[in-house]
């Protein structure tokens, strides 16, 4: 992916997780972000694409991500497509990064599956405020 | 005219339809759905009938899928949205990425009124009651006007595997169908089945439609065709209706496209001239308006020319043309025209003349006829040039060439049904033993038939022309010699009569009379000194 791709990516993810921070409960202050993130995907993208379907797009959005931030490899994806393993104990710089890393990396896959367009309508029903990354027309990032 | 319509057998939207004599009786009214779909509607009769139950089948590839997702963007709203389940067939991801390539797919109806569900993980894991129960859970709360599984063949595939499989498939049919009518949802089933899977099939007993997707392979082109099975409720045209899928998604194309009703022929019909005023006079003052007159020739005797004197006349009078042309490029047909002195490109530019040039080498007669009968419509024209039969011929796919013959008598019907004057141009090989008309035997096709041919008179391959048949009236049954010069095609004047079998391309000469000079100058013999 070129590398002003991925800083668009990656700044859109930074967003999507600020926006996440935003909405966030005090009930779920114990997980991070991009876990919180996630759970909010599995809902909508488990009915369009099955609990298998999201199962199989977020281990691959945690093998790319894994590249960039190897903590990320210790994460397990449950049977129902929630992620486990995530250590409390690392570094908070650190953990924030490789959570811009891995939501990056799944709205990556999302937009090179189904475009820009419908990747953010799917996103914005979750997060209505996230701006628009401005990918391009049915660009891969 | 409704009654002769009925006698002809043919459906149509005048003809009083089912829905139509049910409200003026009491009796239950068929609403009909859009389906989205160019020329659908006329081949279901109408349109959808609301709250059917219908099953879309047909090989891989044939446009299933595509085709239920044309019909649900047509239809979907907020208020009245469609549930889409797709059950281990296509990934939904891959299905939104390929089907929002189709100018029909709208973004912005996606997750609040088409909503998709992935049941496969339940398909998989637990059995059909459960599929069932989740259909019923989603669909009760959604409230939806449409239902879609995609693809039905898995679940049926889950429920064949295990012992009393039928009867489970059978019961679980029953009460789909059963629950998705009470909920007012018009439901698809979409499955991949093959033509032997029809009878007995417990799903196809339930449905109210099933709508017969193909795809063949003819040597090298792929013809597809759509065949209502079963419609129930409404008046369908019965018969294969070829498809074709654009960047729009599917268009159909009726197989009986073309024979709607039609205003009958006034008695009394204008005579129009051919553009030449020789060949006017030896059809009794030209061609009758409507007729479908043909141009038959070998290669070189000046039908194209003929066929443009043709349409430049008619332009000349104000009257539309439009020339399908099938073995030149428009900007050489309009070329050959002006070096005639005959413009083709003004009208052209002010929407006039409409050059139509169909070279694909797996068209469809019926998709031919759709972009003639559209061009009709925007121009308005009075007249046509089919140029030529040959072309257009090599310009279909090999599967529809058998229907060849059908298709031009729908076409030609049609169109001069509508009043449009026809000249069809055909290239036949001289024969020097008999005197053809074409190979096609479609003369009872045409009103009109004019004749062109070589033949050879002193040292010189000239051309003469004749009018075969003239159904409107009498004509003049002169050989006459013409040739063809800066001004297009010239009759020249009655040449002498003392020659025997001309027809045969190589006449005698049977009178005394002193030879005539020739139309265009021989070769002079070069003298040489001895």
């Amino acid at each position: 992916m070129p590398d002003s791709a991925n800083q668009k990516l990656n700044g859109f993810a930074r967003q999507l997780l600020a926006a996440e921070a935003a909405s966030r409960n005090p009930a779920d202050a114990k997980d991070s972000e991009a876990f919180r993130a996630c759970e909010k995907l599995r809902g909508p993208l488990g009915i369009l694409i099955g609990v298998g379907g999201y199962r199989s797009l977020l281990s691959r959005a945690l093998a790319l991500a894994g590249e960039d931030a190897p903590m990320l490899r210790a994460l397990h994806i449950r049977a129902d497509g929630s992620l486990e393993g995530l250590e409390t104990d690392l570094d908070p710089r650190e953990a924030a990064a490789a959570e811009v890393v891995l939501m990056a990396q799944i709205t990556g896959l999302l937009v090179t599956f189904i475009g820009s367009a419908l990747t953010l309508q799917l996103l914005r029903d979750i997060w209505p405020k996230i701006p628009d990354p401005n990918f391009g027309a049915g660009e891969t990032p | 005219m409704k009654k002769k319509v009925a006698a002809r057998g043919l459906r149509n939207k005048a003809n009083p339809n089912l829905r139509d004599k049910a409200s003026s009786t009491g009796k239950v009214k068929i609403r009909t759905l859009p389906t989205g779909v160019r020329g659908f509607d006329d081949i279901l009769g109408g349109g959808l009938p609301e709250l059917s139950f219908n099953i879309i089948a047909g090989a891989p590839g044939s446009g299933k899928t595509t085709l239920a997702h044309q019909i649900i963007f047509a239809n979907a709203t907020a208020q009245k949205p469609v549930l889409y389940f797709t059950v281990l067939g296509e990934p939904a991801l891959k299905m939104l990425r390929y089907q929002q390539q189709y100018s029909f797919f709208d973004p912005a109806k996606l997750g609040n009124a088409v909503r998709f569900i992935n049941l496969s993980d339940l398909v998989l894991e637990k059995d059909l009651g459960a599929v069932l129960e989740a259909i019923i859970k989603e669909v009760q709360a959604s409230k939806p006007g449409m239902v879609v599984v995609d693809s039905f063949r898995t679940v049926v595939r889950k429920a064949m595997s295990v012992s009393g499989g039928e009867v489970e498939l059978q019961g679980f049919v029953q009460r789909l169908a059963l629950f998705l009518s009470s909920w007012q949802a018009t439901t698809f089933l979409i499955g991949e089945y093959t033509e032997g899977e029809l009878r007995d099939n417990p799903v196809f007993t339930v449905c109210d439609g099933l709508f017969w997707l193909t795809q063949n392979t003819e040597r090298n082109s792929v013809v597809r065709k759509l065949q209502i099975l079963k419609l129930r409720g409404q008046e369908s045209v019965p018969g294969l209706h070829t498809i074709r899928i654009t960047g729009d998604g599917l268009v159909t194309f009726s197989r009986t496209q073309g024979l709607t009703p039609y205003k009958d022929r006034p008695l009394k019909r204008r005579r129009l001239s051919t553009g030449v005023p020789e060949l006017d006079q030896m059809m009794g003052g030209g061609v009758l308006e409507g007729d479908s007159m043909l141009v038959a020739g070998p290669s070189g005797t000046g039908k194209s020319a003929l066929a443009t004197h043709f349409l430049a006349e008619g332009l000349r009078h104000g009257e539309p043309g439009i020339a399908a042309i099938f073995e030149e490029r428009p900007k050489g047909y309009a070329a050959r025209a002006d070096s005639f002195g005959l413009d083709l490109d003004t009208p052209q530019r002010k929407g006039m003349l409409e050059m139509i040039y169909l070279r694909p080498l797996d068209l469809s007669v019926d998709e031919a006829m759709q972009e003639i009968l559209d061009a009709v419509k925007r121009t308005g024209a009075k007249r046509l040039v089919i140029d030529s039969l040959v072309g257009f011929e090599m310009a279909l796919a090999p599967g529809f060439r058998t229907d060849f013959r059908e298709s031009l008598y729908r076409m030609i019907a049609a169109l001069t049904g509508v009043g449009v004057t026809i000249l069809t141009t055909v290239e036949i090989e001289d024969s020097f033993t008999s005197f053809e008309f074409s190979h096609y035997t479609i003369s009872f096709l045409t009103d009109d038939i004019v004749r062109l041919r070589y033949v050879e008179i002193d040292g010189q391959l000239r051309k003469v022309i004749v009018v075969v048949k003239m159904r409107g009236g009498n004509h003049s049954k002169d050989i006459r010699e013409y040739v063809i010069t800066d001004k297009g095609v010239v009759l020249i004047g009655p040449r002498q009569t003392d020659y025997v079998r001309l027809t045969s391309g190589l006449p005698e000469r049977i009178g005394q009379s002193p030879p005539e000079p020739a139309p265009e100058p021989k070769a002079r013999p070069r003298r040489i000194d001895v």
